[in-house]
Parts: C-alpha cells; structure tokens; sequence
C-alpha cells in the first residue's frame, strides 16, 4: 500500500536521536522562554483583501457534488466570507488568548539554527507528564487547542500533562529551512531537542500519523535500541503498518489466508482503497514536485483554501465545520512565516530518503506504545496487522477521522489518560512525573 | 453536402487583459531552497522571468494576431450523444492540391490547437515530390475556444464521436489522423470505431506499449527474453521510470480531483505558468522556448473560454470509464504508424510494440513529447512518408492520394 506522509513519524524518531545525540542535550533547567504573539502586519492582511476581491472561480459540471474535488458552492461561501466578514484580528486574538506561545533557536546538524515557533502549557501539577504534541499536513499548531484545557487540567481522577505542540519547520511561525535535504532525522532531532531545552529530559509523544515504518528504514539493522532515553512512550491515532506477506510477516499472512475480516475491517479496507484510489493525487504532487504546485497555492487564498478544504471535509467524520473555523485554519497557512510552499517540501524530502517507506518494515520500536483508532481515518487497517510486542494500549471509537485532536479532543484525551493513568499500561513511564498531586498518589 | 463554416477570431475581451494584468501585480511569489535546481519543480528564476514579462512586455494583442493570420479558425456546433450540442473551435486548411488527403490533428494536455502553428504550412505544401493534405485541429472540448461539456462522463468515446462528427460535417467522410498525448488515446479509439468506414489509417508520436507476457503474445515475449536492451532502449525506459516515478503527480491529482486543483489554476496567472510550464520544459528535448512563445501558450489556457480548469477533467472522465487505458491496444484494422521522439515520456523497445497492423515507424535522435512543435519538419517528413507513393498507407483514402 502506498504510504503518505502525514507527518510525524518524528515521535518514533525521537528516542533514537537521543542515543546519538544525548551528550550534547543535557539541558536541566528549563530555559527563559521567549514569548510570542501572532501579529499578522496590516500590509499582509490588506494584500489578502486584494487578492480576494479579484478571485476568479472555476466553473463545475452538474451534479459534481464532491467526486471532482471541493465543491464550488462551498468555495464560493468560504471565499465571499473571507473576504467580508471573517475578521482575522479577532481570531488572531483568540488564539493568542488561548495558546500560550514562544520561538526558541533549534540549532540542526548540518542546517544552522532555525527558529521555532511552539505552544507550551503546564499544568498545574508540577509532576505532570511532559507530552510533545507533533501536528502534521495540512495541521498545524492550531490542532493542540481543543485539547490543550483538557490535557492541563489537574484532576485526582487522572493524570494531567505538560504540552508541548511545536510549530514543525515550514508550518505557522517556525522558520522553514533553507537547504535541501531536511527529513525526518531532522525533525525528529528538532522535537527532542525543544523537549530537552525545555528541561523535559524525558517525555512521551502524541502524534496523528503513520507508524514505526519510519524508525524501521531509519534502523535497518536494529542497531539503536529504542530505550526511551527521552522519549518514553508514544501514542497515535493513525497507526499504520505492512501487510501481511509470507515471507516478512508470515504468521500474519497465514492468519489473513485462515480468517476473514469484520464488516469494520472491510469497511476500513474501503477507506483505505478510497484514500489510495481516489486521495492521494495531492502526495503524489507534493512529494515529487513541490516547487511547481507551491506557485498556485503562495499567489491565490483561493488555491490554497480548495487544497487543504478538500482535506478537511474529506478526512474528518462529518466534522460541523464551521466557515469561520475554515478560514482560520487556512488563514495559518495563508499568514505562515515560510509561506504554504514550503510546507509541501516534507513531502518531497521523505520520499526522496525513504523511497520504499512502506514496503516489508516491521515495528522495532520498543518503548510503550498507543492506538486510538477512529472510523474515517484516511488509512484503516485491521487491527491484527497493527498489533506488536509494544502495543500496550488501543482504544476503538465509533466515530472520528483524520484530526482526531481536533474534531474528538475528548476521546482522545480520555485515552491518553486511560493509558498513562492510575492502572493504566504505561502508567509511570515518565521517572518522577506520575501526572498527579503526590497527595493523590494512593 | 457541407454547410457553410462559421469564421472565428480569437478576440479577447479588453477586461479580461486588465484583470490579467491586475492580477499579476499582485502575484506573490514562493521562496526555493538552495540548489534546488529543476529538482522540485520550475526554477523560481524562470517563473520571476516569465511573470515579469507577461505583465510588462509581452503583448497578448500582437500575438492573438498572429494567431488569427496564420491559422484560419472556425466554430461549430457538433451534437454528442448524452450531452447536447457543443460549439467547436477549430483551425481548418486546404491545400491547393484539389486531392489532398483529409488529416485531423488532435491535441492533448497541456497542448491545444496551437500546436498545428509549426506543420500546418508543411502539411499543406503542394509538390510532386511529397503528398499533401487538408487539414484540420480540433479543440478539444473545454480547451482553447471551444466549449466545454457541462455534464458529467464526457470521456474518450465522446472526444472520439465529436471529431469524427466534425470531419463528416466538413464533408470528410475519409480521413487519416494524427494524435499525441490525448490525441493518442481519441485518435486510437477513433480508428476501432470508426475505422475503416471513416478513419482510414492513424499516425502517432506517443506510441505506447506494454512489456510482452508469454500469455498475450508468446513468440515477442521470448524474444524479448534473449534480446539485450540497447543504450537507447535502456535510456527510454529510464526516462518511463522518471515518469512513472517523479513526472506523475499531476496526473494523480487531475485525475482523482480535477475541481480542486482547478481553483488555483484558474484564479493564479502564475499558479497556471508553473503547473504548465514544468511540462514544456520537461517533456521537450533542450527546445528553446522563448519566453513569448511559452506565454502565447500559456495565455491560450488562461483565456480559454471554460477556463483552466475544464480543461484538467479529461483525466478524471477517462480514468474513470476505463483506467490504464493508455496501455490498453484495441483491435483497430486501419494501418497505423509510429514516430519514435527520445525525449517523449513513454519510451518502449520498439519489439514491445502491440499497435495493430503497424505499417509505418520512424525514428530520431532528438525532439520529445510536443513532437509537431517541436520537430515539425521531422515529424510532417514521417506523414509524407507513410502517406506518400511508394509508402505503406498511400492511397489509403480513396481518391485522395495527395497529389495533383
């Protein structure tokens, strides 16, 4: 199954980094941190106005519905509300009310430094767990909000987190680098070395995309434990992993043969066969050339708004969403610090060092490991393919797709809790920050 | 007998000048990383380049006049079954030779009409030593100028009645035809329903092909088993892989979600340069564009009467009613021939080859995918060739050899 890059198989990245680099990530305070606040220039907004005033749009056959692409009377509301109505600087306020944020220099080897755009929360109970949140395309920071509240919140019910989200490079107000080659090796190392700066020498990591594939072609010959050194448990809700094939999963292949699957499991075969037939014309694009497509969607809000509409419509379970929700997640991309075009580029630098990412990789991951699965998410695979000696954790819901933080942050949260709570399988993984009040403790 | 044709001028409104020019003040341009090169797509200097002469420089009103001067242009209405009455833009020539054979030019994407401009003095040309032809370049339908379906499902079948219906109309009940990218897959499907009775034999410079199995075609297998690939076989099927492997997303993309797609093409002068341009430079061998040239091409698409984004729904309508179906063969029993271009995107040994009744192959050593625009003088040279006396198709239209 052709695999796509949705980010973030950064956190299965993350603890391997520290086995290289570990000495030179010593951090034990965390740092002054440098505040930040969105502050889009009058000049940007008024250009955006100007470009929305001479939008040209497309025409569309009878009865398109959505099977040719976003549809045009979505596109024709979303921009006629962008250009009067939406009001940016009441969003953008909004945001900076309810995410606390800040830039710090990340220096990358072979890459200089890059300044980083992040969210940091803490709870109230000093000892909890230290989570970085890692956003992928076409997320951004924006993602943690639903479930920033819950997650920080101190309860003697269940455990409470310390947030980190970061801007990845090339997305929101992080820098983008400037030189070729930036992959996930880079940021990974760029996650773990946030966490470290920011005295979270150990932490757990919740991400929303692919699965130990990545650290498996990172890893060939298994010559980096993945001791958690730094990262010491990992939860997603969009596992992946190969199929079943005889001779580099055989048992699993020989369980494929024998049993046949559920109505779910065939329907998530169909979402799957969906995604690989119909949605991914854009990772083919993105990943092979970046640059061309990247014109269109710097120099038309329009471009850009269909690009990733499509996704949000099409990836989410029949999420509400609500126009002014639209714009403002377009709007990051729009107002981005690098621009949309460089936000493509992960794309492109995955492919190009990981050409066979998918084929025949099994998990070599250890630490403790979670999965939430959700019903629309854009890749669904049984279960049994997913299973392996680390997954300690899995939680199944009856509905959800792709922005699982964001269109259920309650579910997900509850699971996060569920796993690294009181009785929980990964409870304690992080030493010395249970997520409770030692007066909670038991 | 033929009704009377209607003439047409490109004659672009004033506003839609203006708003180009509106627009192109505006363009915001991407950074690029360092080095980058052609590696992740068009050379931001080539795109500052090209948008800083559309909007000071290049004169779209000399160009639209040389187009009217050079090519004579008309429009009809053409009935397609399930799908009404389409008006139809396109260039239409006679030779002075009264029995010149009856040639329909077809076009692809990102092509258009404009690529019969460089072969259609050539193919006209009268002289005892070479046939010549009458000649027509359809648009396809929701390129160029002419109208574009409204409704959904018109594939390969319909671009194949219309230009059959549009030859019959103009009182050519036999005709050969010449095709590249779709123009391959129309003129291909052409040839099965409606050869023989109409379409008489079908020259190709994108010839396809599928490696032999031992179940379709045993004895080509077996020999493609023990032949060794020769340095330019090895190089066509690497340029393939490169297809295949880096040069496919936008057919990805076009022919799963043309609509999205369509929305940055059609509201981004320079969203629409790039998306285009990547393939002018890619698909061709080293040609010099000029860059009023690629602008002329490029501003055909933007001034397009659907717009841009009509355009891109060929790939959904025809990946939907029959995917893979550029490496289909069909059961044609027309002669057909081949031009053989190193740098067209599809390059196969020539043993692979599965066209029926292939009666005429050419090849050279340099020139690509844009082959009549590129290479017209080689590649109206293979249509004398296979059309002419002595060659394999001469006479192929019944009292229409071509000559005087």
């Amino acid at each position: 199954m052709r695999c796509f890059w949705n980010m973030t198989r950064i956190s299965e990245l993350i603890p391997v980094q520290n086995s290289f680099s570990h000495t030179s990530t010593l951090a034990t305070m965390a740092p002054q941190e440098t505040p930040f606040q969105i502050a889009i220039p009058a000049e940007q907004i008024a250009l955006l106005r100007k470009k929305l005033e001479l939008t040209v749009l497309p025409d569309e056959l009878e009865d398109a519905g959505r099977e040719y692409g976003a549809s045009l009377s979505d596109i024709r509301r979303l921009v006629t509300r962008w250009k009067d109505g939406y009001d940016w600087r009441k969003h953008e306020a909004q945001l900076n009310t309810e995410l606390p944020q800040f830039t710090t220099d990340i220096e990358i080897d072979g890459f200089g430094t890059l300044n980083v755009h992040y969210v940091h929360k803490r709870s109230d109970v000093v000892d909890a767990i230290p989570l970085l949140f890692v956003h992928g395309w076409p997320g951004s920071f924006l993602e943690v909000r639903h479930i920033l509240p819950l997650l920080t919140e101190s309860s003697p019910k269940h455990p409470s987190f310390h947030v980190v989200a970061f801007s990845l490079p090339g997305y929101g107000f992080s820098e983008a680098p400037k030189k070729k080659g930036f992959e996930l090796t880079q940021y990974a190392e760029l996650g773990n070395k946030l966490m470290t700066a920011l005295g979270y020498n150990e932490y757990v990591t919740q991400d929303g995309c692919w699965g130990h594939l990545v650290s498996e072609y990172y890893h060939p010959n298994n010559r980096c434990k993945l001791r958690g050194e730094h990262s010491n448990a990992w939860h997603t809700n969009a596992p992946m992993a190969p199929p079943p094939h005889p001779i580099s999963r055989p048992l699993l292949f020989l369980n494929h043969l024998i049993f046949g699957y559920t109505p779910k499991e065939k329907a998530g075969f169909e979402r799957s066969l969906w995604f690989r037939n119909k949605g991914n014309g854009y990772y083919h694009e993105q990943s092979t050339q970046p640059q061309t497509l990247g014109y269109g969607l710097t120099d038309s809000p329009v471009g850009l708004l269909a690009w990733i509409y499509e996704k949000l419509v099409n990836w989410t379970d029949d999420y509400p969403w609500d126009d002014d929700e639209v714009l403002t997640w377009i709007s990051i991309y729009w107002f981005s610090r690098a621009g949309p075009a460089a936000s493509v580029r992960i794309y492109f630098e995955v492919n190009k060092a990981y050409p066979n990412l998918l084929e025949g990789a099994t998990s070599k991951t250890t630490i403790p490991m979670g999965y939430s699965y959700f019903p629309k998410e854009i890749v669904k695979l049984p279960k049994r393919w997913l299973r392996a000696p680390n997954l300690v954790f899995e939680s199944d819901h009856t509905s959800g797709g792709h922005f699982a933080a964001h269109e259920k942050p309650k579910e997900l949260v509850d699971d996060l809790r569920k796993m690294f709570g009181k009785g929980g399988p990964a409870f304690g993984v992080v030493h010395g920050r249970s997520g409770y009040d030692p007066q909670s403790r038991l | 007998m033929v009704s009377t044709e209607n003439p047409f001028k490109i004659n672009v409104p004033d506003e839609k000048l203006e708003l180009l020019k509106k627009k192109l003040e505006l363009t915001t341009f991407s950074d690029e990383l360092e080095g980058a090169g052609r590696e992740y797509g068009v050379p931001l200097t080539d795109i500052r380049r090209l948008t800083a002469r559309w909007r000071d420089g290049y004169e779209w009103r000399k160009h639209e006049a040389l187009l009217n001067a050079e090519l004579p242009q008309f429009t009809r209405d053409i009935e397609v079954d399930g799908f009404g009455t389409l008006n139809v833009h396109y260039v239409h020539k006679k030779s002075e030779v009264v029995d010149a054979i009856p040639l329909l030019f077809v076009h692809g994407w990102p092509g258009s009409f404009i690529e019969v401009r460089h072969i259609l003095p050539l193919l006209t040309e009268a002289s005892s030593d070479h046939p010549s032809f009458h000649v027509v370049a359809l648009g396809l339908p929701g390129f160029g100028f002419s109208e574009a379906p409204t409704k959904k499902g018109f594939e390969i079948r319909q671009y194949a009645e219309l230009a059959n219906k549009l030859m019959l109309s103009l009182g050519y009940n036999e005709y050969v035809t010449q095709g590249g990218d779709w123009g391959y897959a129309i003129t291909k499907l052409m040839a099965v329903n409606y050869g023989q009775k109409h379409s008489k034999a079908w020259h190709t410079n994108y010839p396809i092909a599928t490696a032999p199995t031992l179940k379709d075609r045993p004895l080509a297998y077996l020999i493609n088993l023990v032949s060794k690939l020769t340095p330019e076989e090895k190089a066509g099927l690497e340029r393939t892989a490169w297809f295949f492997g880096l040069g496919h997303g936008y057919s990805a993309e076009q022919s799963t979600q043309p609509q999205t797609l369509g929305y940055a093409l059609t509201d981004s002068p320079v969203g629409l340069l790039a998306w285009i341009y990547e393939k002018l430079v890619n698909w061709t061998d080293n040609y010099p564009w000029d860059d009023d040239e690629v602008l002329t091409w490029i501003s055909i698409y933007w001034f397009s009467r659907a717009g841009p984004a009509a355009s891109l729904r060929i790939y959904f309508e025809a990946n939907k009613a029959k995917p893979n179906m550029f490496l289909t063969p069909l059961p044609s029993k027309i002669p057909a021939g081949h031009s053989y271009f190193p740098k067209e995107i599809f390059k196969f040994p020539k043993r692979w080859s599965n066209t029926p009744n292939l009666v005429f192959e050419s090849d050279h050593d340099s020139g690509g995918h844009f082959a009549a625009h590129e290479k017209p003088g080689e590649l109206v040279g293979d249509l004398r060739k296979m059309f002419g006396k002595g060659g394999p198709a001469f006479g192929v239209v019944p009292g229409k050899t071509g000559y005087a």
